[in-house]
């Protein structure tokens, strides 16, 4: 009997040490254990690795999808085909260069129909970048440098860390341990009533009270390593948020509400930046396309 | 005696040979993906991949997995790939991807294409036309490789 309830637990423990499937195993098993402590076992260890999971990948994905909507719904989209490729270009290349390349759905890049000066880093992997965004940076180096600090809000999962903690908690007790893929229409209801909750969260921390200073410290240093990475001039960040701290003076919205103080930034930025420097020929004829692909 | 201790370790030896050869397949971790003739991202797709996909590992150069699927072989990022099986790969130097093998457990469940049909139904003015549009979008190859080279900017 003694044998009975601790051969389950035992075989629990070693499948959560191991990170294997008892299942799998089933054909070779020492005496004393049978097919049901296997799958009580591997449902046990199941439930602890359950219980506390992080939100996955598709999960995130579906989120951002939802903020996109969200965002989409006030600000139209600009359909200009040339320049939402360049701006596909410039952020695959940053993206790219990113300590994650791949995301569940994949890096997408568009221009909204917006005068604000702003950018939107939905997760999972869809930047949004205004209008008067792209109008407000110079040269190809610093939307660059603007869609690389965005990717890093992505990698940072800073969108996602805005979901309370309670609202995944009371998810995480619907979704179970159970590998069903479709749910009962109660459970449904609740988990869309959650998902709500969720999209609001971080539709409010993107859109009106913006990420935490230490959020944006950190997305502007990562963005700095994409940057130098890519061949892009990393002080191209530097020489944005300088101009912008004079031209953004007296503004009160858009990016201006969102972020902290771009002196504040700017100091952070000047003291991570790294050594290596671009090309200046190069440098010249990406300038000149961007002169290209921006005139609109 | 002998006999005794080779009929008990031959076992053991057969197994562990079993759990090793399994950890030399990955699962696609992303919605699509491609396998490419190098290991560059704008190299020609030589089979595209989907969610779940097993992939057989051939070797490792850097941050790319040469790989073989379905009797075609090629380059995949790591980031784009996790452990394929449960089975004891953490512990005998199985080779994961950028991300963690409950990844794959984890399709469908949660947030899922159920969970975001009801939620369009409850906000039918949301923008989701416009975001399946923006997600439609994709550069050719081509035409990146060539923004590349123009721009002297280099991708992994």
């Amino acid at each position: 009997m003694k044998v009975n309830t601790c051969m389950p637990l035992a075989a629990a423990a070693l499948c959560i040490l191991a990170g294997c499937n008892l299942a799998g195993l089933s054909g070779a098993l020492p005496s004393g254990l049978n097919s049901e402590h296997v799958t009580l076992a591997a449902k046990s260890a199941r439930a602890v690795s359950v219980a506390s999971r992080p939100i996955s990948d598709s999960e995130e994905y579906y989120v951002g999808r939802a903020v996109a909507a969200r965002i989409l719904a006030t600000y139209p989209l600009l359909r200009n085909s040339r320049l939402t490729e360049y701006v596909n270009l410039v952020g695959r290349t940053v993206a790219l260069n990113s300590e994650k390349p791949n995301t569940y759905g994949g890096y997408h890049f568009a221009v909204l129909d917006s005068s604000e000066i702003n950018a939107f880093a939905c997760p999972g992997g869809t930047i949004l970048i205004t209008k008067g965004m792209v109008r407000a940076v110079r040269t190809e180096d610093e939307l660059a440098a603007v869609l690389a600090h965005e990717v890093a809000h992505i990698n940072h999962r800073d969108g996602i860390d805005a979901i309370s903690k309670s609202r995944w908690t009371e998810a995480l007790t619907i979704i179970g341990t159970e590998t069903a893929k479709t749910y009962g229409s109660s459970d449904v209801a609740r988990l869309t009533g959650i998902f709500e909750g969720s999209i609001d969260d971080v539709f409010k921390t993107l859109v009106v009270n913006g990420y935490g200073r230490g959020q944006e410290e950190d997305a502007d240093r990562t963005s700095l390593g994409y940057l130098a990475r890519a061949g892009y001039d990393p002080k191209a960040l530097e020489s944005f948020l300088s101009r912008l701290s004079v031209t953004g003076r007296g503004s009160s919205g858009g990016m201006m509400k969102t972020h902290p103080a771009t002196s504040d930034r700017l100091e952070n930025v000047r003291s991570s930046m790294p050594g290596s420097a671009a090309d200046p020929v190069m440098e010249k004829a990406r300038s000149a396309r961007f002169a290209e692909s921006t005139s609109f | 005696m002998r006999t005794i201790s080779i009929l008990l370790i031959l076992p053991v030896f057969l197994v562990c040979a079993g759990l090793l050869h399994a950890a030399e397949t990955v699962r696609v971790i992303t919605k699509e993906n491609a396998v490419r003739q190098q290991c560059k991202f704008y190299s020609p797709v030589r089979a595209k991949v989907r969610y779940n996909d097993p992939l057989t590992v051939l070797s490792r150069s850097g941050d790319w997995y040469k790989v073989s699927f379905r009797g075609v072989s090629g380059c995949i990022h790591k980031s784009a790939l996790a452990s394929g099986t449960y089975r004891l790969s953490g512990t005998l130097g199985g080779r994961g991807g950028g991300a963690s093998a409950d990844e794959v457990s984890l399709a469908g469940k949660g947030f899922n294409p159920q969970v975001e049909a009801a939620y369009k139904g409850r906000n039918p003015g949301l923008g989701y036309r416009s975001v399946d549009e923006i997600e439609r979008y994709q550069a050719p190859d081509e035409t990146f490789q060539a923004f590349l080279g123009k721009g002297g900017l280099t991708t992994p």
